[in-house]
């Protein structure tokens, strides 16, 4: 049995040591799958991703990457070893130009595979290629993120993880972005996708899990979990006694 | 008159642009206005003797001037192990002092008591090591060669102008056409997401102190070279490093070249008006005006 | 011999406290407000000018001749420095912490130069002599004298003293640790954050304005290099070791500092030959700066300090936020 593309064990997260945000995550994501991170706010979404990417400090627990434990491992290697983060916020750099953007992150590859990938990447966002050269500042929002995008795709990640990536965009935006995410899973690539907007991000995953106070409270294939009356309950009444988790 | 102000302006400018345009690296990437930077002119200007001094006493030969220059084989030679040692020199300072500071979240304003006491500390022990009496590399008087204009100049004078000119397009290509220069701009905007992109962010913060200190020393050298050494020489050169960098816009290079100039002719020209005895007071002025009118100066991102 | 022993210990401390008060009016901006005053040099010796030049008499080498009494040039110093520290607080208060750091070290420099340049008014180089002592009809009794100075600093350090605590108890003192733990929440109050600092900044500087008045009354004259960068480190370093946000502590760190400062200075006067004795003085600069920095490394709290030297909205983002805490 092949491990899980990314797997957490028992994690404990928290910006401060006093205050742990995560309480104690177990959950994984086998390879190939798009799996969606649901909850209400201040459940530990977005801080459960930073997380496992390395932003926010782990004070107890596992995050395993395959079968490796990455945990102790700092973010600007965890991209080295195949796990991409887009942030919510703050996602690319707007003085830099979109050209230099990917040539920033193609830094990490070897010398001959640069040139390359960035080619296949302005053909995948061929608004991209058409200014390359625009600085990253002056490009709309849903420009920006496919730019986030391109830029965690640079490396050819196993994992690619986004956080609310549809955050502030207009719906036609967001269903641009949502049907890219999906093009990119059916390449092969894991996804894991941290989201408000519920229906959209259940409409292109596999399965999706919600997160309640720091611990995860149900989960489910994502097609039966959209008309599940349980989320709805875990939505509106986050401090109740978890009900019975289907298998 | 007003042309060999202009001139000296220039020159003056330059030295103050070489400085400024360190601190502006260092400032836009460690993110804390080091007081500790004038303190690498004076060490690098120093280094430079004491290495150039050695090579003299190995070799008579290194010290004949070459050409119209007043100094010898053993300054250029000496300026590369100088710019070699500052670098270490700044090194160090982060290694014990402003590294630990930074990793136990210290706010900017720790860091700046920092480096206000490591500034202190530094300027002492040269005091202590070379005395406060002024120092030359060499003895070697040379005549200002006219130029045209009105304008004076001496071989040094111009040798430190192309020399000035010749590093800042360096500088700029370095950020606009290499990876390390790149990875620095981005480490400039934002650390976190450097990390995340695969940046080993403290990498680039050391090169960024191995460049501000060698420019430093470079620009040390310069003035010792054209004025003489002290102790004091970076300290009182810290207020106008400062006002460039902000007129100039904290982290770009240009800017801080172009403001250095500016202080540098106002300085000039103001010496020329009111006497020599307020030289320091211009740039504080420049200062508070760009405080008042503008704070992000010339071509800075961040106020 | 006793009684010089006394007397070499009135003056000790007389000038430990005035270097108290310049700590407690660096801890109004420092320890309540959360402002980095680089130049407290400057702000002392306007202090000090004001004041020499209010109640010396009337010189052909300075500004003077007004004859005023000595309360009065005291007052006028606290105001000028205060007046001056308004002014710069306003211009710089709204922006990055290090601005206002980078601002007041050019007024220092500043003021130096206007005390050095400004002949006429200041007396150049050799600066403003004669300027008048309380008790100076006692001079012919020195333990008298020094006891009665002595005196009266004491009395001048505790009306400080009792004055800010009682500022900080109050209201006023209320809204300003608010601002400096969360500013945010402040605001929401309705409470003009700046306005707040730029008073609490005046009233800071105002206080070291005083401390440069009262050192020159007792000592008896003004020099620009009485006021060169080595004196804001000192006071920094006061306020470090103490520990700063506190003004027990503040006082505590002038005396400890000052003591530790004189003893290396006699120790230095004694080891070293004379033709050595500037190069000495360095190296006692380097052991006190070291000593700086590793307090600011081990124990930025200082020996009194509070718990939060600073409201954690002010911290620089670590760089390399790893998980097992390591960089």
């Amino acid at each position: 049995m092949t491990a899980p593309a990314l797997s957490t064990q028992a994690l404990v997260a928290g910006y401060e040591r006093d205050l742990p945000i995560v309480r104690g995550i177990d959950f994984s994501i086998d390879a190939g799958e798009l799996v969606v991170v649901l909850g209400p706010n201040g459940a530990g979404k977005s801080t459960l991703v930073k997380a496992i990417a390395g932003l926010v400090p782990i004070h107890s627990g596992t995050v395993r990457l395959g079968d490796r434990d990455v945990t102790a491992v700092p973010a600007h290697e965890k991209i080295r070893q195949g796990l991409a983060f887009v942030p919510q916020t703050e996602n690319i750099f707007t003085t830099l130009s979109i050209h230099e953007n990917l040539l920033v992150a193609a830094n990490i590859l070897p010398t001959e595979a640069r040139g390359r990938r960035i080619a296949d990447l302005y053909r995948m966002f061929p608004d991209l290629a058409a200014r390359p050269a625009l600085k990253a500042g002056q490009l709309s929002g849903g420009q920006r993120q496919m730019l986030a995008v391109a830029r965690a795709l640079i490396v050819t990640p196993s994992v690619l993880i986004l956080d609310e990536p549809s955050a502030g965009l207009s719906p036609k935006v967001a269903t641009d972005i949502f049907r890219t995410l999906k093009a990119i899973n059916e390449t092969g690539v894991t996804i894991l996708l941290v989201e408000q907007n519920v229906k959209a991000a259940l409409a292109i995953a596999h399965r999706g899990v919600i997160l309640v106070d720091g611990k995860l409270r149900h989960e489910g294939p994502a097609t039966t979990l959209a008309g599940d009356p349980i989320v709805a309950e875990l939505y509106l009444g986050a401090h109740r006694p978890a009900p019975v988790v289907s298998a | 008159m007003i042309a060999q102000a202009l001139m000296d302006g220039l020159i003056a400018g330059a030295m103050i642009g070489l400085g400024a345009i360190g601190i502006t690296l260092t400032y836009s990437i460690l993110r804390f206005a080091n007081f500790a930077h004038g303190e690498l002119i004076s060490w690098g200007a120093y280094l430079a003797l004491a290495a150039s001094g050695a090579l003299g006493y190995l070799s008579g030969s290194l010290t004949s001037s070459i050409g119209p220059f007043s100094f010898g084989w053993s300054l250029p030679l000496a300026a590369a192990l100088a710019i070699v040692l500052t670098g270490v020199v700044a090194l160090v300072s982060d290694a014990l002092l402003f590294g630990r500071l930074r990793a136990k979240g210290g706010s900017i304003i720790i860091m700046v008591m920092a480096s206000f006491g490591a500034a202190l500390t530094l300027r002492s022990l040269l005091e202590f090591i070379f005395t406060s009496k002024p120092v030359y590399y060499t003895s070697a008087l040379q005549i200002a060669l006219p130029l045209g204009g009105g304008m004076k100049a001496t071989p040094d004078q111009l040798l430190t102008l192309g020399i000035s000119a010749v590093l800042v397009v360096a500088i700029h290509l370095l950020l606009t056409r290499t990876a390390i220069g790149r990875s620095m701009r981005a480490v400039s905007e934002n650390q976190q997401l450097s990390g995340i992109v695969g940046i080993d962010v403290r990498k680039v913060i050391r090169m960024v102190w191995l460049l501000g200190a060698g420019l430093a020393c470079v620009a040390g050298i310069m003035a010792g070279l054209l004025v003489q050494i002290r102790p004091h020489m970076g300290h009182d050169l810290l207020l106008p490093l400062f006002a460039a960098a902000i007129l100039g816009g904290i982290g770009s290079v240009p800017g801080a070249m172009l403001a250095g100039l500016i202080v540098g002719l106002s300085e000039s020209l103001a010496v020329q008006f009111i006497g020599a005895e307020w030289r320091a007071a211009v740039a504080f002025v420049i200062l508070v005006a760009v405080l008042l009118i503008h704070p992000k100066g010339l071509f800075g991102r961040v106020a | 011999m006793s009684v010089e022993l006394i007397g070499y210990g009135a003056f000790f401390i007389t000038i430990a406290l005035t270097y108290a008060i310049m700590c407690l009016g660096l801890n109004v901006q420092w320890g309540q407000t959360g402002l980095f005053n680089v130049g407290v040099a400057g702000f002392v010796a306007v202090g000090a000018y004001v004041s020499a030049i209010l109640t010396t008499p009337e010189s052909p080498s300075h500004l003077g001749g007004f004859g005023l009494p000595i309360v009065i040039g005291w007052l006028g110093g606290t105001l000028a420095a205060a007046l001056i520290s308004f002014l710069i607080g306003a211009l710089t208060i709204r922006l990055r912490a290090d601005y206002l750091a980078i601002a007041t070290f050019g007024v220092a420099v500043v003021v130096q130069l206007c005390a050095l340049n400004l002949e006429p008014v200041t007396g150049g180089p050799f600066g403003i002599g004669f300027i008048p002592r309380p008790f100076s009809d006692l001079a012919g009794e020195p333990l008298a004298f020094s006891l009665l100075n002595l005196g009266v600093l004491i009395a001048v350090v505790i009306a400080v003293y009792l004055a800010l605590e009682r500022l900080v108890r109050s209201p006023w003192g209320r809204v300003l640790r608010a601002i400096r733990e969360d500013e945010t929440a402040a605001l929401a109050l309705g409470k003009n954050a700046v306005k707040f600092r730029l008073q609490a900044f005046a009233i800071g500087g105002g206080i070291m304005g005083l401390a440069g008045a009262v050192h020159a009354h007792f000592i008896g004259f003004v020099a620009p290099d009485n006021y060169v960068p080595i004196l804001t480190f000192q006071v920094w370093a006061m306020l470090i070791v103490g520990g700063s946000g506190n003004n027990r502590g503040a006082i505590l760190g002038a005396v400890l500092v000052w003591g530790v400062w004189t003893a290396s200075a006699a120790a230095i006067s004694v080891l070293f030959p004379p033709e050595q004795q500037a190069r000495a003085a360095a190296l006692q600069i380097v052991m006190i700066g070291v000593a700086l920095c590793a307090v600011l490394l081990l124990r930025p709290r200082g020996l009194l300090g509070e718990v939060r030297v600073v409201s954690r909205h002010v911290a620089i983002p670590s760089q390399g936020i790893a998980n097992a805490g390591k960089t």
